[in-house]
């Protein structure tokens, strides 16, 4: 991430070079280019296409090896578990999407509007959380959760949760799980979202207060326009992320001696086809579902707002 | 890369040219590179490789070698039953893997068994599993991982050693394929000190239990007569009033009814004594049951392990009795029970390893040395006495427990049996969060039933609703 602002920052200014230098300069930058991509190339193809390409060969076979079309989408798409799961999953980015996007840009915009030294130490504590890997967090939060042992027992005393079963009934797990991932990822994002608006040229804003706009005006008209792109890059990650939802139901479910169901999540519906019926064609069924799910919300954002385009 | 950016320097300026330019930019320079990157490359292909040998070789080595290591997975209650069979036979090799047990249907067993069915080697070959329904789910075709031990594996003697009946969730068409660890039939426990305080006299029926918890609650309110709050509690209170809800009654064919009477008599019993509290929605195992209800544990219905596992410290050591388990006052008595603890061995083993295995598999499930420290009451009719011999003299009860453990050992009712998928998860997923929002226990029977229904039909069952 950094290296993209560091690099439009540093956007070659020098024109005036000879044609020949540039061209050599080219070949260069594209090979050191080629390797530094390479590392990641690799891996991505080891643990990334790979396993996508075996996915999406199994969702169309059976387990005999058979080609089988679309029966495995059709089964897990009829199975009781199936729509329930999409529901809690649809329920819990709804909430998550919506707080990461309105809190997460208003945080950015008031650390840039204060100064530098105050905005530091802010966007530092804001990061804190997300230095904890997913499982830690979760179980920090199985601590927050639990009226008997929670810091905040006050605070969960004025709902009347009196045990953690309490705490995460049903009802209460979408935001629950957006809770914990708002507190995990959100710092992260306010840096990144922070970042692109330091993109922004000065002269830009000064000419809007010289103008007369006001630091709510300037937020919203300059600054927010300008990072347009930021955010729909931010949606699409956290779209994906939040549709792959497994550690935090799976280890509240742990934690409460099976109180939520094993497949709440689509991601948990595919583990338990895979390693409980010990199907892995119906468990790539679902992945592919979602992998197909995740594209289309990439494509939507990707077109609509014009991401790749280079003005 | 600092190093070799100095090194060429130095060659270039010996040379005497291009000291403008940096010497990696150069083509000299990177003529020079070109080597360098190709050996740096290749001793890192020829570490790679050695690791890989090295890998082979110790593997190999292993194998060659007379003594087989055994993989034996155990959840951290069996530790020291395994710790015991190293002490008593330091020659053998063992490798002990602590895990979650399989408890609560967490399924982890099974997962770890797909994956080695996938990659086709890998198998534990030993497991301890907290979940009785395991060898209908483990010897499935699904997964095929636990070995025949009535097929000469392990002695019939050993088989026939024990108590009647109770190696009948290890069996799954006349195999047998796993042996218990202990018998985990519910009881009721009481507190003998606060029942003499209060005047009370022990309940026989569940109608006596909840008269005697209604009045609990209006005469001393904060004593407890139950609890609700986990999801075994099915096991408790659903399978002891024979109720239809996971009856295989032929192959593939499964009876489940939560609006059977039997469900719903034991449910409307609870019902009250949620509302009034004197049946609590706390889990037995939450982080301050033990300091919330010390000493306030009137009664409690549950598997004979609680005795040893839960009760310690939360029931004055000399105050804690058990009785028979409650009847419904027509009809013989039956019971349910929650876990009991099986041990599985690999079928993927040949040869003297098996044996080995084998040998060690009905050590840690036969023999006192293992057995006499397992909290539960042993499924092994020799190691039975000793048992409770040891239990009598920790101090823990007030009345003989012997004649009380093992009539309850005979009386589990049958009608609940093994499946593959796991009652209990349900059980906590629909009844359980139905409690901790204020629903009765009651209304939730039928969410229950149809989910479990519904599991029962995706694992290829016809659901029938009379037996």
């Amino acid at each position: 991430m950094k290296s993209v602002v560091s690099h439009q920052a540093s956007t070659p200014q020098g024109t005036t070079d000879s044609l020949g230098s540039k061209l050599r300069r080219k070949r260069k930058n594209g090979v050191a280019g080629y390797a530094f991509v390479s590392g990641y190339f690799i891996l991505l193809a080891l643990f990334g296409i790979a396993p996508a390409v075996y996915a999406i060969c199994l969702a169309f076979t059976s387990t005999g090896g058979h080609v089988v079309g679309l029966s495995n989408f059709i089964k897990t798409g009829e199975d009781f578990r199936f729509l329930p799961a999409f529901e809690n999953i649809a329920e819990y980015l709804s909430i998550w999407l919506a707080s990461l996007v309105v809190i997460v840009i208003g945080l950015a915009l008031m650390l840039h509007s204060i100064s530098r030294k105050v905005s530091a130490a802010f966007r530092f504590i804001f990061y804190l959380p997300g230095a904890l890997a997913g499982a830690a967090s979760v179980l920090v939060w199985l601590f927050m959760l639990d009226p008997t042992v929670s810091p905040w027992r006050l605070f969960l005393g004025i709902f009347d949760f009196k045990n953690l079963g309490q705490t995460i009934l049903p009802g209460h797990l979408p935001i629950i799980f957006a809770i914990i991932a708002f507190w995990a990822g959100a710092g992260g994002w306010i840096v990144v979202t922070y970042g692109a608006l330091n993109n922004i040229p000065n002269e830009l804003i000064e000419a809007a207060e010289l103008d007369g706009a006001g630091p709510m005006q300037t937020a919203l008209r300059i600054k927010l326009p300008l990072i347009k792109k930021w955010i729909t890059f931010m949606l699409i990650l956290a779209f994906a992320a939040g549709t792959q939802l497994f550690v935090e139901p799976q280890l509240v479910g742990e934690a409460s001696l099976g109180l939520i169901s094993p497949t709440w999540s689509p991601n948990e519906l595919a583990y338990y086809f895979a390693f409980q019926n010990n199907n892995f064609n119906y468990a790539a069924a679902i992945s592919v579902d979602l992998l197909v799910i995740g594209l289309l919300c990439a494509a939507v954002l990707v077109f609509r707002t014009k991401l790749f385009e280079v003005e | 890369m600092q190093f070799d950016q100095e090194n060429n320097k130095q060659q270039t300026d010996r040379k005497g040219t291009e000291s403008m330019s940096s010497p990696i930019r150069s083509k000299e320079g990177r003529r020079r590179l070109r080597p360098k990157l190709r050996s740096s490359v290749l001793a890192i292909v020829a570490s790679a490789l050695a690791v890989a040998t090295f890998g082979v070789a110790t593997s190999a080595s292993a194998a060659a070698a007379k003594k087989p290591t055994i993989t034996i997975w155990v959840d951290s209650t069996r530790v020291p039953q395994v710790k015991a069979y190293e002490k008593a036979h330091p020659t053998v090799k063992i490798d002990m893997v602590t895990y979650n047990g399989n408890a609560n249907g967490s399924g982890s067993l099974q997962s770890r068994i797909a994956l080695d069915n996938r990659v086709g080697g890998g198998w534990p070959d030993i497991v301890f599993s907290e979940e009785n329904n395991d060898a209908a789910s483990l010897a499935s075709s699904q997964f095929n991982y636990p070995a025949v031990l009535n097929n000469g594996t392990v002695p019939s003697k050993v088989l026939g050693g024990y108590a009647a009946g109770t190696l009948a969730g290890c069996t799954v068409n006349g195999k047998v394929y796993c042996l218990r660890n202990d018998l985990a039939m519910n009881l009721l426990f009481y507190n003998s000190a606060l029942m003499t305080q209060f005047g009370y006299t022990v309940p026989t029926t569940w109608q006596g239990w909840a008269a005697l918890g209604a009045e609990v609650a209006t005469q001393h309110p904060g004593y407890i007569v139950g609890s609700v709050g986990d999801n075994w509690d099915d096991d408790i209170y659903l399978w002891p009033s024979e109720c239809h809800v996971n009856d295989v009654i032929k192959t593939d064919t499964i009876v489940i009814n939560g609006a059977d009477p039997n469900c719903t008599r034991a449910t409307q019993l609870i019902d009250p004594l949620v509302k009034d509290g004197s049946v609590t929605t706390d889990s037995v195992f939450s982080s301050t049951f033990g300091t919330t209800y010390k000493n306030k544990i009137l009664m409690m219905v549950g598997p004979a392990w609680y005795g040893q596992y839960l009760f310690p410290g939360i029931v004055t050591n000399g105050d804690l009795a058990v009785a028979d388990p409650l009847s419904w006052g027509s009809g013989p008595t039956v019971t349910g029970e929650v876990g009991g603890g099986l041990w599985f061995m690999s079928s993927h083993l040949k040869g003297a390893t098996k044996a080995l295995t084998a040998s060690i598999l009905t050590w840690l499930s036969t023999s006192y040395g293992s057995q006499g420290i397992s909290p539960g009451y042993p499924a092994y009719v020799a190691d039975e006495t000793a048992w409770v011999a040891g239990q009598q003299a920790s101090g823990l009860y007030s009345n003989q427990i012997a004649p009380v453990f093992a009539k309850a050992a005979t009386e589990v009712w049958s009608g609940w049996s093994p499946v593959p998928w796991s009652t209990d998860s349900v059980f906590g997923s629909t009844v359980v969060t139905g409690i901790n929002s204020g629903q009765t226990l009651t209304s939730q029977l039928s969410a229950f039933a149809s989910q479990l229904a519904d599991y029962a039909q995706s694992d290829g069952y016809t659901v029938v609703t009379t037996p």
